[in-house]
């Protein structure tokens, strides 16, 4: 079982409320979403683990037994080739899990026009796997969802 | 063992819909689909989003895409077209 904690503070909407069907439908794998408080903040480790990949706007933190969490920070957010975005962490580097990876700042993102929610997703996890820990406002490091 | 190679032209690279797409299509087949660059490197699971998007396969890039067995051609052709559509 492994405990995903919530990337960054805001509010806890579900995967159905982001703006892209990749993610709503559910097509990379199960999990939740958080509409991110507006203003600078940072991107923390959803899980302890290895940073195997880490992009300006998304990354994905591999645990001990195997499992991937992604999170996307914003919507169609590769457009901006890492403006706004200032990593913490370096790809391959073994985090605790509520470690800060990237800074950023929802509000910037929002008034270039992209929606800053953010999609936490368990990879390669099969439906039902995944049980919600959290509805509404959540902290950065809170419990988010369950992975059984 | 039959294989595909494909260019990748989303611009996104291999991420995102693109390897949501291939992967959701590779997890059809009842065979195992490996997935490598050109280049070299270790296969990957093509039925692993994770794993696929740890390849991290850039615009441009070219795959190699293998399955054997009954149909394979069929899901190769399929997967082919996935990594080559921008």
């Amino acid at each position: 079982m492994t405990t995903v904690l919530a990337p960054v503070e805001g509010a806890a909407v579900g995967l159905a409320a982001v703006p892209d069907p990749v993610f709503s439908a559910g097509m990379v794998g199960p999990g939740t979403a958080i509409d991110p408080c507006r203003g600078p903040g940072q991107a923390v480790a959803p899980i302890t683990g290895k940073i195997v990949k880490l992009h300006p706007h998304a990354y994905v933190i591999v645990g001990d037994d195997g499992r991937g969490v992604l999170v996307h920070l914003g919507i169609d957010t590769v457009q901006l080739r890492g403006r706004g975005f200032r990593l913490l962490a370096t790809e391959g580097d073994r985090v605790n899990a509520g470690q800060p990876v990237v800074a950023w700042d929802p509000a910037e993102i929002e008034a270039g026009g992209r929606s800053p929610v953010c999609p936490v997703v368990a990879l390669d996890a099969l439906d039902g796997a995944v049980t919600p820990l959290a509805e509404g406002a959540v902290r950065a490091g809170d419990a988010l969802f369950r992975w059984t | 063992m039959g294989e595909r190679t494909a260019t990748v032209a989303a611009e996104v690279g291999l991420h995102a819909r693109p390897a949501a797409t291939f992967v959701q299509t590779a997890m059809k087949a009842p065979m195992d689909i490996t997935v490598a660059r050109s280049t070299g490197g270790d296969p990957v699971n093509g039925k692993s989003i994770l794993q696929i998007m740890a390849l991290d396969v850039r615009k441009g890039e070219q795959i190699v895409i293998r399955a054997e067995g009954e149909g394979s051609e069929e899901i190769l052709d399929a997967l082919a077209t996935i990594a080559s559509t921008p």
